[in-house]
């Protein structure tokens, strides 16, 4: 039996799940200042009918990271910064950095030597600190400077932890990766308290089981490995909502996923049964990071988005004032509409007609008020969809043949979860002439995919044949190439034995493992072929473990 | 913050090379674009990144008379470059940008009016494409090109010779001393365009020193007082103290400072062949510069390889040289009228144009029509002999923009009498007023 927890903005949701069934499912209200204590309340619910001895893993969604973020409760890292010649990013990361001197290139060769009188310096200027991020730039092809200044660190101060920007990712983008370090190291504290408490609380119900995180990507990491990779738990309730879809109904294809809850809708882009990924990493404020996450958007628009008129014209949400009219709510929702509709049942039928005659025009029936809302609604929605489908279009491509195979991506299913999913989704794949499917589960889907979610991890390989030499950044990696005839095969090859060590140290199964980039290019000097740089990064692929539909 | 952000088409063409070993191959712009994403400038606030468009054929054919047509020239990848410095023009002229930089390949300077085949890199001339692009669709007529490339950039000044609504301004390596051998200053314009070619031809061994003293002291006041549409800089990354085909001087900082003093509003990337050592610094200081960014910190980490200062011979020839391309853009009008008094009716210039990367051998005659109404119909006939396509020939004829009736007339009437004759495989017309090739 698998155990998900997911802890959304107003209950916290938690499902068994066995044989690709959901046996048992159960909601407790989230309790913001010690989200622990609506986890526990959750726990002990589902697990009233079920043997704690029997379940085999705990896997949990948490906004425990982004909450300590939004909320400012970082504590605050020293930022140390190799950046070399280049761009001055001093004023675009989130804490004042220490510039360091040192500077590696672009094929990873040392230009300049770090110093390690400046880090002393900068330890005196730090001694308040006790986390520190380090990040210099094309770190991720030699991560010698990096691990340099560390080792000084633990000289000149006395470090409770240290990231590594490289660390933090494998792909190139010092900025990305300098702001994903600072928030692991300013988040780490924080989550650390929160994983032992976890598990404490969770070994004190009975269940022995190994718990489990969910990451923005959609796969799990260990509770230990989570410990020094706190960055990578944010955003996790959209990705818990992507893989519950993908758990209860993968579209095929092309398609379109809602998880239309009471605030908002997350919307996320399908191709083939997969979900897309953002490009280059997730957003954390107003600070682009190198953290993996799938490509969401989300819009002010769910059950209890407040309704009225403005102008003439029907406006649903951003806002939410309460919960429906129906349920004793102070403001018309779309939940109200939908109840007059007919599209949904629960609540006082009287008090949401009441809330459509607040909203009607003069003369209107209650009923077309409520399809007019709800058409609102479904158009907001369609709007966004068709946004992203044109950002997407809008990629830029660095190959001729994408450039001139080029195509505007086609949505041909559409999938909608959350609890105003029944109401809503259905008039949204109206609009995009495509069919729709709410499956069973819809309502608790955000735990069913924490419960499923597969572990994964993934490593980024670049051999650089005209020197000799081969880096796997996420491993602070760099040595020597078993041969000069080294091609993307054997780098694909070697990459794997490094993805299956990684795995191992991380306590995670080695399983259908894909490869999601590669690069093989001719090292030109003079009018001949020198070498070759090859890159590829290999990952063990997010999904899920199988549930039945109509589980 | 309520400034526009700054556009980029970023287009490397990984997968098109022209030979592979050739400098102009998949790995180009793989050390700029590792520079770029590994700065962080993608992500930028300031900066939005474009996805290049495809030219079309009509594109190309507003510009060139390919022979025996541009199709059987081009690959797809010219479509991409080209469109791509459509797009990034396009994101200027529509005012979501303030200024782009189309970071483009392959190259199109070296590109002419007839193309037989490729020449220094280039098959067609992206930034004409694009100017033409502009005229015909966004009403822009008065263009100035600054072609900073170190090659002179001699297919976009075979394109607007005759063009006195186009400036063209080419400081390169001097064409004794390197390709394709062109580039002096008494290539000036036609009769009706002198002065609107200004070539500038600069002593290898040039440094930052002396090719700022040349655009504060010429190039800057040109620009100032022609008043064009819209700024276009040729960006050729070649000048650089690293480059393996040429002999210049300058740095990255000198062409950051160059790009933030020119101001273009499209910047489009020519040539470079420094792709270790310079592209991944030159680039990031353009696009710092251009976006308004800071760009002090670029700096090449081997810098101290870098030649310093300027003797005094090299500042005394800069100091005439300025001198008399002043002269020349200052008696622009009588230089012209004096020109086309000489010439009489029509102006004619032959000669020999070599296709380096396609061994072709091409002797052309250009025939221009000086016109009191309009800028006059222009007649080339073309011959070409090389490897790859044996024997080839044309006689085109090229409509102006806003004809008078008498050249619309003796456009068609002088492609017509060719054909009589005989002597030609080809005959084209492209008619500048109503955007069309016709073969006839």
């Amino acid at each position: 039996m698998l155990l998900g927890i997911d802890v959304g903005g107003t209950y916290t949701d938690a499902v068994v799940v066995s044989g690709g069934k959901v046996l048992a499912q159960a909601k407790a209200p989230t309790t913001h200042d010690d989200l622990l204590h609506g986890i526990l309340d959750a726990l002990d619910r589902v697990l009233a009918g079920v043997d704690a001895a029997g379940i085999r893993r705990v896997a949990l969604s948490t906004t425990i990271v982004t909450n300590a973020v939004v909320e400012g409760r970082l504590e605050r890292a020293g930022l140390l910064l190799l950046p070399g010649p280049g761009m001055d990013i001093s004023s675009l990361v989130p804490e004042r950095p220490w510039l360091l001197s040192g500077y590696i290139d672009h094929r990873g060769r040392e230009t300049a030597p770090p110093d390690e009188a400046e880090v002393a310096v900068a330890c005196r200027g730090l001694a308040d600190c006790e986390v520190f991020a380090v990040a210099g730039k094309f770190a991720v092809r030699n991560p010698a400077h990096e691990q340099a200044v560390a080792a000084w660190l633990r000289r000149y101060a006395a470090p409770a932890h240290i990231t590594l920007g490289s660390a933090v990712a494998g792909s190139l983008n010092f900025w990305r990766r300098a702001n994903s370090a600072y928030y692991n190291a300013a988040t780490w504290r924080h989550f650390g308290r929160f994983a032992r408490a976890a598990q404490a609380a969770v070994a004190g119900r009975g269940v022995t089981a190994p718990l489990y995180i969910l990451k923005a990507d959609g796969g799990t990491m260990p509770l230990t490995t989570a410990g020094e990779r706190p960055v990578e738990a944010v955003f996790t309730g959209p990705a818990a909502s992507v893989l519950g879809i993908m758990a209860l109904a993968a579209p095929r294809g092309e398609a379109v996923s809602l998880d239309i809850g009471g605030t908002t809708t997350d919307i996320a882009l399908w191709r083939d049964g997969a979900p897309l990924f953002a490009e280059r990493g997730a957003k954390i404020g107003d600070y682009p990071t190198a953290v993996r996450s799938f490509w969401l958007r989300s819009i002010g628009v769910g059950g209890d988005s407040f309704v009225r008129r403005e102008g003439g014209r029907i406006a649903v949400g951003p806002e939410r004032r309460g919960p429906a009219m129906a349920l004793g709510g102070p403001v018309p929702t779309v939940s109200d509409a939908m109840i007059v509709a007919g599209a949904a049942d629960f609540g006082d039928k009287d008090k949401a007609g009441e809330a459509m005659r607040l909203t009607a025009a003069d003369g209107e029936s209650v009923q077309d008020t409520a399809r007019a809302v709800l058409g609102a609604a479904a158009d907001a929605i369609y709007a966004a969809i068709e946004n992203m489908i044109d950002e997407r279009a809008a990629e830029p491509v660095y190959r001729v043949e994408d450039a001139v195979r080029d195509r505007r991506p086609q949505p041909a299913a559409l999938v909608g979860v959350g609890g105003a999913a029944e109401g809503l989704a259905p008039l949204v794949a109206e609009r995009l002439g495509v069919c729709c499917t709410v499956p069973a589960g819809a309502m608790v889907a955000n735990a069913v995919g924490a419960a499923v979610a597969r572990p994964t991890i993934e490593v980024t390989l670049r051999a650089d044949t005209a020197q000799g030499y081969y880096t796997v950044a996420e491993l602070g990696l760099r040595s020597a190439l078993p041969s000069r005839r080294f091609g993307l095969a054997d780098a694909r090859e070697l990459a794997a034995r490094h993805l299956a060590e990684r795995a191992a140290a991380a306590g995670i199964p080695v399983a259908d493992v894909e490869s999601v980039y590669d690069e093989e290019f001719n090292l030109v000097r003079g009018f001949s072929t020198t070498g070759k740089i090859i890159a590829c990064r290999l990952q063990i692929k997010p999904g899920v473990f199988a549930v039945e539909e109509g589980a | 913050m309520a400034v526009k952000p700054f556009g980029l088409v970023f287009f490397p063409a990984f997968d098109w090379a022209l030979t592979p070993t050739h400098p102009e191959r998949e790995e180009r712009l793989l050390y700029t674009r590792d520079q770029i994403v590994e700065e962080g400038l993608l992500d930028m606030p300031g900066i939005r990144e474009y996805k290049p468009r495809l030219a079309t054929l009509r594109d190309a054919d507003r510009v060139h008379i390919g022979v025996p047509d541009i199709a059987s020239h081009i690959t797809d990848a010219h479509l991409v470059s080209a469109g791509g410095a459509i797009t990034a023009a396009e994101a200027v002229i529509k005012g979501e940008v303030a200024r782009a930089f189309a970071l483009v390949r392959p190259p199109g300077h070296h590109a002419m009016r007839v193309v037989h085949g490729t020449r220094g890199f280039c098959t067609i001339n992206i930034e004409a494409v694009m100017v033409e692009h502009l005229r015909r669709h966004h009403g822009v007529r008065r263009v100035a090109i600054v072609d900073t490339d170190v090659h002179h950039g001699d297919g976009t000044q075979d394109i607007f010779y005759h063009d006195p609504d186009t400036l063209f301004i080419s400081f390169h390596q001097d064409g004794r001393t390197l390709y394709p051998g062109s580039g002096f200053t008494d290539e000036a314009g036609s009769p009706p365009a002198i002065g609107a070619t200004i070539n500038l031809p600069l002593p290898p061994g040039t440094t930052d020193e002396g090719l700022h003293y040349v655009l504060d002291n010429l190039i800057l006041p040109v620009l100032e007082d022609f008043r064009p549409d819209i700024v276009i800089n040729s960006a050729g990354q070649d000048n650089h103290y690293s480059d393996p085909l040429a002999n210049m001087a300058i740095t990255a900082q000198g062409y950051a400072s160059l790009a933030a003093k020119l101001k273009a509003d499209v910047a489009v990337l020519e040539g470079g062949y420094s792709i270790e050592d310079a592209l991944p610094y030159v680039n990031t200081g353009i696009i710092l510069a251009m976006a308004g960014l800071d760009y002090s910190r670029v700096v090449e980490p081997d810098i101290a390889a870098a030649p310093r200062g300027l003797t005094g011979g090299a500042r005394a020839y800069l100091r005439e040289l300025v001198a008399k391309q002043t002269a020349l853009w200052r008696d622009r009008e009588p230089l012209g009228n004096a020109a086309a008094a000489k010439a009489g009716d029509f102006w004619t210039r032959r000669r020999g144009i070599y296709y380096d990367d396609s061994g072709i051998s091409e002797q052309q005659v250009e025939k221009l029509r000086l016109c009191p109404h309009c800028h006059g119909y222009l007649t080339v006939a073309s011959e070409a002999e090389g490897h790859r396509c044996g024997y080839q020939s044309a006689f085109a004829a090229v409509v102006p923009r806003e004809p008078c009736p008498t050249c619309r007339q003796g456009a068609k009437d002088a492609v017509l009498a060719a054909k009589r004759q005989g002597k030609y495989r080809h005959y084209i017309i492209q008619d500048k007023e109503n955007d069309s090739l016709e073969r006839v």
